[in-house]
């Protein structure tokens, strides 16, 4: 019978999780990460979501780059309608390449500053907090005055409408670069000066061209005169002013796109990705603001020579003239000009390409959209070779999106740990009570599993596309500081089934999600929004990474955790004080006091026993941090603000355990050393990154601030409410004998 | 550390107790209530001293408390209250103390309190490589030295310059192909007084030495104030600076501008009042400042037919081996501005016929002759590269302590994981 009833509570619960996982797969299928079938009727833009390009320094889909663009606009990974529904990122980013006009209607800015709403004149109860393109127009004036003035201020000295003011005049920015990228910015361009050199026939005419590329063959026709003909470089030459000013005004589009939409030329061993302006005409030598500096008579002499040697020969010329004069915007911006001249006599297909689909998307074609796409893909295929092997994981790792399941399933872990508490504190009966709390209590273990499975996908599949250890950032340390506290709950639970690992790993677990999306918010941290930004040359070292980031950060995790168990305990402890005083009689309150002995011994043991784990990775990360700073800048320690916050943690834990092992501190003495701890660690994982000094300092950011101290501060209370009991001799009211601490 | 109730059983069985009788007292200094002590308040040096960087800089907040015996902390302003606390002088014990008083502990226990039994061995393999880390530190504190080299690409360069620390240096050119340097250290220039060395001419009388100042040009018609007043020769004299007082800069990109005051004295009689200063990015520097200061890097002085030259430099330390900077190369991620390389190709010349050469980039320094290379600053556009050289005698004590930590942590814990899970794979579970 007994085995029977077993049998079936095990199925019970499996069968809870299974339903779950059901649910969650529906976010999580394998569906994102095979292509979706193509519909007839409507573009496909699945496959236009994994057109490769580069941003931020790395290959990646389409897909993520409007994901990560909308994130630090709207600070959602999507868009809305003018009435409020949804438009998804990639749907958006077409929108906003191909028919600016109509992404100029859709809301994807995020302003929920009262100061700038005042700005705007609109009210957040009335007009929301999202904004179009166009409901700013108005003002960027004032945006633009206002983030010039908050520029000018010192760092520490901006109130929050200033970093609110270049927020937004940054997102603007950057909105504009996107929409700027497959289709050249109009601005810079000064009509009169178009007439006198009588260029208004090169640029494109939307009437007359098919599509933006005529302009650029009628570029390449005019800079085939040059070099056809050398000697009209000449100051005063109208060719060659022609030339001059569209190479300004191409390289000028350069700074007013956002990311390389074209793949590495065929035969190019640097790989490099390009913007359509460097496509015609190369990449600026050095900054435009030096072309001020330049020796127009001399300028055109080296360029009619560089221009009159063969091709072969200039090439060698252009390195050589590089490498020998660094300094002299003359020369540089010569072989600049002398590479879009002579080296650059296509226009590249890709271009042909994109403008394709642009104009498949605006008349609605979708066989033309869908071909061109493919055509890309495969055109991108061929050139990028091994760079864009990633592209199909990644954008099904977008869709997949792991944290955001993960944090919802947490949360339904703490609550079957917490009925699972009431159960066994409420029922009588024995049978029945172990029946209904082992069904919660496995249930909450059965699904911790699976949501650690889910976490831990989420963090290898961010380490395959990175090609990096876990932690590389501030936002990755969350993801895996939740991630370990997890993996130790759950080893826990699966000897001690208490519910209390369970639902204190499920907290660590949705509270440091929380903590990494809103890190993911951070426009300080997070520039980009790409949360898998490269690495710094110096910490470019994936052992250390793996070794010491990694250690430190399980000290982290660990301490937290002890620290979490420590929580446990003194509202366990409270509450059955609480009961004691108040509620003598109640079955309740017997039960819960029977059983204060047992439990206070297990929490302690668990938390002696985590303490221990903390010591030994907070020590030995720190230490191996220390030799990693002995080769990399030159001293094992140098006192630095993040170094002294792991070392604090090492000391903590080493005083913890002493305390202990001297038998200075007991149960209690102990739960609340370990509730320190957490605000040990908070200070070392952020306090250290808010001074804004040291050599740690990649992670610099003021807003966690508030959070912060009342993270401490909550703390501090949990500590002081574990010694009411003593301030207010309840201790008369406890029986001697029971008394634990 | 032993459990607290097994100690008084096993002390008989083992040689505690017989050591105890020996030194009884150091068994006050062994004691655990000493260490959580000494930890606690390390703990608040520790975070004290990192608050204080925002202010003093790391290199101020190390010398007040981690290199002293104690530190006074005044309450910083932008703290809750600071309008009653401010103003209150706060003593912290410094690291020297705590981290003194943590070894003596340590060995104590050492002693009179930790059995040495196989079974404990891993306790004495942590303590062991705690003491070495610690001592490692006071050691390292004490005699590293921080320098840098700078080297132009194509050249060669033989000597490196503190990064802190200034000499007036007086070199003799009048033979082009042996030059005679005659320099005089930071420690003495601060005590001041009249120096003389058989290989000077001359003496040299200080007048004013600072470690910093903040320097302005006037304009040329103006008269000249300030501490370089009373100078009446060479480029002090000539371009018209004003000297202000300044405190020295401790942060990490701090600039100081050393400056000195000197007179030379021809048997007892001044030849003039000159002045000397440093650039913190090195004298060649004031070139490109202006072209009136350019002899701070060279002030010449014709003397009894040789020709010297007078400079206030960083201090020199030449090495019996050469660099040669080959190429530099200094890469950003495609669309970025983040790094991703720095590196110098050298060219490392032990002595005419043995060269070898290295690469030093990121996490991947140059080891020679006890003092290490690491790339510190480029400048690609101006071809040059600047290394950080650092002496640090005790750096292999930290490998050494992590090693053995690192096995008695393993030891120690393993033991209390397996007796735990033994623990609770035997009992029944808990409800």
């Amino acid at each position: 019978m007994k085995k029977f009833i077993k049998r079936n509570f095990n199925l019970g619960c499996r069968s809870s999780v299974l339903i779950f996982l059901s649910f969650v797969s529906s976010g999580f299928s394998t569906k994102a990460f095979s292509e979706d079938s193509t519909n007839s009727e409507s573009f496909d833009f699945d496959s236009f979501s994994r057109i490769p390009v580069l941003r931020g320094g790395r290959v990646k889909p389409l897909d993520s780059v409007a994901r990560n663009v909308l994130l630090v606009l709207r600070n959602k990974r999507t868009a809305l309608n003018q009435d409020g529904t949804k438009v998804d990122a990639i749907n958006w980013m077409a929108t906003m390449l191909f028919n600016p006009e109509k992404a100029n209607e859709l809301k994807s800015f995020l302003v929920d500053h009262d100061g700038l709403l005042g700005l705007m004149g609109r009210k957040l109860s009335v007009d929301g907090k999202y904004y179009s393109f166009n409901d700013l127009e108005p003002h960027f004036e004032q945006i633009h005055k206002g983030a010039i003035e908050a520029g000018e201020k010192e760092q520490e000295k901006r109130d929050s409408y200033d970093q609110n003011v270049i927020d937004l005049y940054r997102s603007v920015q950057l909105y504009r670069r996107v929409m700027y990228t497959l289709v050249l910015s109009p601005s810079g361009t000064d009509s009169e000066m178009i007439g006198d050199l009588d260029l208004a026939g090169v640029f494109y005419d939307p009437k007359i061209d098919p599509d933006q590329t005529a302009e650029f063959i009628r570029f390449r026709e005019l800079t085939g005169l040059l070099a056809a003909n050398p000697d009209t470089i000449r100051m005063g030459s109208n060719d060659f002013a022609k030339v001059v000013y569209m190479l300004d005004h191409y390289s000028r589009s350069n700074i007013w796109s956002e990311f390389f939409p074209i793949p590495p030329e065929l035969g190019d061993e640097k790989k490099k990705w390009r913007k359509i302006g460097e496509s015609l005409v190369g990449q600026e030598p050095m900054d435009s603001v030096e072309k001020r500096n330049l020796d127009p008579t001399r300028f055109s002499a080296i360029l009619r020579d560089l221009v009159q040697s063969n091709p072969e020969i200039l090439r060698q010329q252009i390195v050589q003239l590089q490498t020998n004069n660094k300094l002299d915007p003359t020369v540089l911006f010569a072989t600049q000009y002398a590479e879009a001249i002579k080296l650059r006599r296509e226009v590249d297909p890709v271009l042909k390409l994109y403008e394709n689909l642009r104009l498949a998307y605006l008349n609605g074609d979708v066989d033309a959209f869908d071909t061109s796409v493919s055509q890309i893909r495969s055109s991108a295929e061929k050139r990028a070779g091994e760079m864009v092997r990633k592209i199909n994981f990644e954008k099904g790792y977008n869709s997949s999106e792991p944290f955001f399941w993960s944090s919802f399933a947490y949360v339904v872990v703490f609550i079957l740990a917490a009925i699972s508490w009431l159960f066994s504190a409420t029922t009588q009966s024995k049978d029945k009570t172990s029946q209904a709390v082992n069904f919660f209590r496995n249930s909450a273990y059965y699904l911790t599993l699976v949501v650690f499975l889910a976490h831990t996908f989420g963090l290898v599949g961010r380490m395959y596309i990175e090609g990096r250890p876990p932690v590389t950032n501030l936002y990755s340390s969350a993801l895996f500081i939740g991630w370990g506290a997890v993996l130790l709950c759950w080893f826990t639970e699966k000897y001690v089934r208490l519910g209390i690992a369970s639902a204190m790993g499920s907290m660590i677990g949705f509270g440091s999600l929380i903590i990494a999306h809103n890190l993911s918010l951070d426009s300080s941290l997070n520039p980009t929004g790409d949360t898998m930004e490269m690495m710094r040359a110096v910490l470019d070292s994936n052992f250390w990474l793996a070794t010491h980031v990694v250690t430190v950060t399980i000290g982290y995790s660990t301490t937290f955790l002890a620290g979490f168990l420590g929580m446990a305990y003194v509202f366990y402890y409270l509450l059955n004080k609480f009961l004691t005083v108040f509620g003598k009689s109640s079955n309740f309150s017997k039960k819960l006091d029977s059983s204060l002995r047992p439990v206070s011994r297990t929490l302690g043991s668990m938390i002696f026993g985590i303490t221990c784990f903390s010591l030994f990775f907070s020590l030995v990360g720190t230490v191996l941090g220390g030799i990693w700073a002995d080769q990399s800048w030159g001293r094992f320690w140098g006192w630095d603000a993040k170094e002294n916050g792991a070392l604090l943690i090492v000391i903590w834990n080493a005083i913890i355990l002493h305390a202990r092992w001297a038998g200075i501190a007991k149960i209690r003495g102990i739960s609340c050393l370990a509730i320190f701890g957490n605000i040990v660690t908070a200070w070392s994982w952020f306090g250290t990154n808010m001074l804004g000094v040291g050599l740690h300092t990649y992670g610099f950011m003021d807003k966690a601030f508030y959070p912060l101290m009342i993270f401490i501060n909550s703390q501090l209370f949990f500590i002081a409410s574990a010694y009411l009991p003593v301030v207010f001799k309840f201790g008369s009211f406890i029986k001697k004998k029971k008394s634990l601490v | 550390m032993p459990d607290n109730k097994q100690p008084r059983n096993n002390r008989k069985k083992s040689s505690v107790g017989s050591r105890r009788k020996l030194l009884p007292w150091l068994i006050p200094f062994a004691s655990v209530r000493l260490t959580l002590s000494l930890l606690s308040l390390s703990m608040i040096l520790i975070f004290v001293a990192t608050l204080e960087q925002v202010r003093i800089g790391i290199r101020g907040a190390q010398a007040e408390f981690f290199e002293s015996f104690y530190g006074i902390w005044y309450y910083p302003d932008q703290f809750w209250g600071s309008e009653f606390l401010s103003s209150l002088p706060i003593p912290i014990p410094g690291g020297y103390l705590l981290g003194g008083l943590l070894i003596l502990n340590l060995i104590a226990a050492f002693i009179v309190r930790f059995q040495w039994s196989s079974k404990k061995i891993g306790i004495q393999l942590i303590h062991l490589g705690i003491i070495l880390l610690l001592i490692g530190q006071m050691i390292t504190q004490a005699k590293q030295v921080e320098s840098r080299m700078m080297i132009n690409k194509g050249e060669t360069s033989n000597y490196i310059e503190r990064f802190h620390g200034v000499e007036l240096a007086f070199t003799n050119v009048t033979d082009a192909s042996q030059n005679q340097v005659v320099a005089i250290p930071q420690e003495l220039l601060e005590k001041g007084g009249t120096f003389n060395h058989k290989d000077l001419p001359f003496d040299v009388r200080v007048r004013k030495f600072d470690r910093n100042c903040e320097v302005t040009i006037k304009q040329p018609d103006q008269s000249r104030q300030g501490l370089s007043k009373e100078v009446n020769r060479g480029v002090g004299f000539t371009s018209n600076l004003f000297l202000k007082e300044k405190e020295e800069d401790y942060s990490m990109d701090g600039l100081n501008f050393s400056f000195v005051v000197f007179d030379l004295i021809n048997e007892n009689e001044s030849m003039g009042t000159w002045l000397a200063l440093t650039h913190p990015a090195g004298n060649h520097v004031w070139e490109s400042v202006s072209p009136q200061l350019a002899d701070f890097a060279f002030q010449p002085l014709r003397y009894q037919g040789n020709l010297w030259g007078m400079t206030l430099r960083h201090e020199r330390e030449y090495l019996p081996f050469s660099i040669t900077l080959r190429s530099i190369a200094n890469e950003f991620y495609q669309g970025t501005e983040i790094p991703f390389n720095f590196e110098s190709r050298v060219t490392l010349n032990l002595d005419e016929k043995q060269k070898r050469d290295a690469l030093v980039y990121m996490n991947t320094p140059l080891r020679h002759g006890g003092k290490t290379f690491y790339q510190y600053q480029m400048n690609k556009a101006a071809d040059y590269s600047v290394f950080q050289v650092i002496r640090n005698p005790s750096w292999l004590l930290p490998y050494l302590a992590c090693i053995l930590v690192s096995i008695g942590l393993l030891w120690q814990f393993s033991f209390h994981l397996f007796s735990f899970l033994r623990k609770h794979k035997s009992t029944p579970r808990l409800a």
